[in-house]
């Protein structure tokens, strides 16, 4: 039986999978959803993990009915099944590969999304009746999740988050200018450099002044951007304009 | 370089417990450190030498400091001889990291914000003033100075420990439900996944008995139980100091008379 992968616009998580899955060489049967219209609560195949994933709204990929969800372990596990090449072997390279990656979950992918919706799916939400709305969000199982969701439609940024969010993208910028080895984030291309372009790419036009003065990772970004993979994931936006279609995250951490 | 490893850990409970038992279970000899972290050894600067965050667990494996307690776990797998507590297939894999992060990022979190305010918050605040104030100073991560803050202070807000004590709620029985289906929590096989849920939820038939006993998660308990008695459980909690770790007690079987 053959895998499916439902998947959004190729930007944050579903960028990751969608560019995971080419590198790899896996075989799926692609089915593209509108995340920004909550499409994954109605037309894709879910299940618990996916219902209560954390990173919001992400791709799901089906295998043998099993509905699995978060970007990096859906990256993981495509390149586990294939082999690969997209982690490295070594044990302490992998934990510093795993080390980024949940620096990139944690605090940048919620500062990216946050800005990411304000910018761009907020307005959209604006324009939708009542109706509609309670009817998208009626449907999301997490309470949570669906709470930000409202967060998004009622324009709720409180200005110590929206500075807070901006200054995780410096930081990441900042960590990147750093760490860039070479032509990749730990020397070989690993799922690290998918998951932070992914979540990046759409923060070059939304927190300019965070890569101004960064030479290597902005050469980083073209890099990326030129991989076959990813030309191939970008390739198959329906709108031409993929870094600006954002759907709910995760969440801004709450504790801790 | 030296293969020695030590480990800066507080009581086995929670991010500490974590690499003290995937070590014990895979038969690492470790150095353990003990770093009281209710006395803030953790913000001290022999500390703050080895892992500049201020957070425990650290480990040092020869001259490399590792850290995040999750990711020490992973590498502590990879890195050793013994049994590989992650399984061999990769959808079972996928399972274990998925439960690891809901775990980690979502439902620890609330625990936490709840053991903080009843717990961590009074066991300090009785404490010099001023003291206490220049402790909160020293803590490098602001995300903790400010959790540190609310716990001495109990600033917290009703509306945010309601929403932990629902998620808690909502995870008790996602966790039910996942070990209704299987033996272990993500695989068939004992995993990360059971090691990280151990220290996260050993203490919940006592910290929340209306919702997790032997009527409302018999599954819970079994799994709890089966862990307990896991030899490298038992040695991993013999390595605490404090009356935490009796909470295990709870999972002895009554001897039939
Ligand atoms: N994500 C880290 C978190 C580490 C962490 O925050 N540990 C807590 C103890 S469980 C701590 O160090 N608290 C002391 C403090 O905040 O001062 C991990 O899993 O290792």
């Amino acid at each position: 039986m053959t895998a499916a992968l439902y998947h959004g616009e190729p930007n944050g998580p579903s960028l990751t999978v969608l560019a995971a899955l080419f590198e790899t060489g896996a075989e799926a049967d692609l089915i593209a959803l509108d995340l920004t219209q909550g499409e994954r609560h109605c037309r894709a195949v879910v299940g618990r993990e996916v219902e209560m994933s954390i990173e919001g709204e992400g791709p799901v990929l089906v295998v043998e009915g099993e509905a699995m969800a978060d970007s990096v372990f859906l990256a993981q596990y495509l390149d586990e099944s294939r082999g690969g090449g997209l982690q490295p072997a070594d044990p302490h390279a992998r934990w510093e590969m795993e080390m980024w990656c949940r620096f990139i979950i944690e605090r940048v992918a919620p500062a990216a999304a946050f800005l990411g919706n304000r910018a761009h799916l907020t307005p959209k939400l604006r324009a939708m009746s009542d109706e509609a709305f309670e009817a998208l969000v009626g449907r999301i199982a997490s309470a949570d999740l669906a709470e930000r969701w409202r967060a998004v439609r009622e324009g709720r940024y409180p200005e110590a988050q929206l500075e807070d969010s901006r200054a995780k993208i410096r930081l990441a910028v900042e960590r990147l200018e750093k760490r860039i080895e070479g032509d990749w984030i730990l020397g070989a291309f690993t799922i690290a450099d998918l998951e932070t372009y992914a979540w990046l790419a759409g923060m070059v036009d939304l927190v300019p002044e965070a890569f101004a003065d960064a030479p290597i990772t902005r050469a980083w970004l073209g890099r990326v951007a030129a991989r076959d993979s990813v030309r191939q994931a970008l390739a198959l936006s329906p709108t031409g304009v993929p870094m600006k279609s954002w759907a709910p995250g995760p969440e801004i951490n709450r504790w801790g | 370089m030296s293969d020695k490893v030590t480990l800066f850990h507080w009581e086995p409970n929670a991010n500490s417990g974590k690499p003290m038992l995937a070590l014990a279970e895979k038969g690492v000899p470790f150095e353990s450190r003990y770093i009281d972290m209710l006395n803030f050894d953790q913000h001290k600067p022999e500390y703050l030498a080895i892992n500049p965050q201020g957070t425990i667990p650290a480990m040092l494996h020869g001259d490399r400091v590792l850290t995040e307690s999750t990711a020490i776990m992973e590498y502590v797998d990879a890195a050793f001889d013994g049994p590989a507590l992650m399984p061999p297939d990769p959808r079972d894999r996928w399972r274990v990291r998925w439960w690891m992060k809901f775990m980690d990022q979502w439902l620890a979190p609330s625990f936490s914000m709840i053991g903080w305010s009843v717990f961590v918050g009074p066991a300090v605040r009785h404490r010099d003033p001023k003291e206490l104030e220049a402790a909160i100073e020293r803590i490098p991560l602001p995300e903790r100075r400010t959790a540190w803050r609310k716990a001495i202070y109990n600033l917290f807000c009703e509306e945010e420990i309601a929403e932990s004590q629902r998620r808690v709620g909502v995870g008790i029985s996602m966790l039910e439900e996942a070990l209704s289906r299987r033996e272990w929590l993500a695989s068939d096989q004992y995993s990360l996944a059971d090691v990280n849920g151990f220290n996260l939820a050993y203490a919940l038939p006592l910290s929340q008995p209306h919702l997790s006993n032997e009527e409302t998660t018999p599954c819970i308990i079994d799994w709890l139980r089966r862990i307990y008695e896991r030899p490298a459980t038992k040695a991993t909690w013999a390595l605490g100091r404090t009356e935490m770790v009796k909470r295990v007690k709870i999972f002895e079987r009554e001897v039939q008379p």
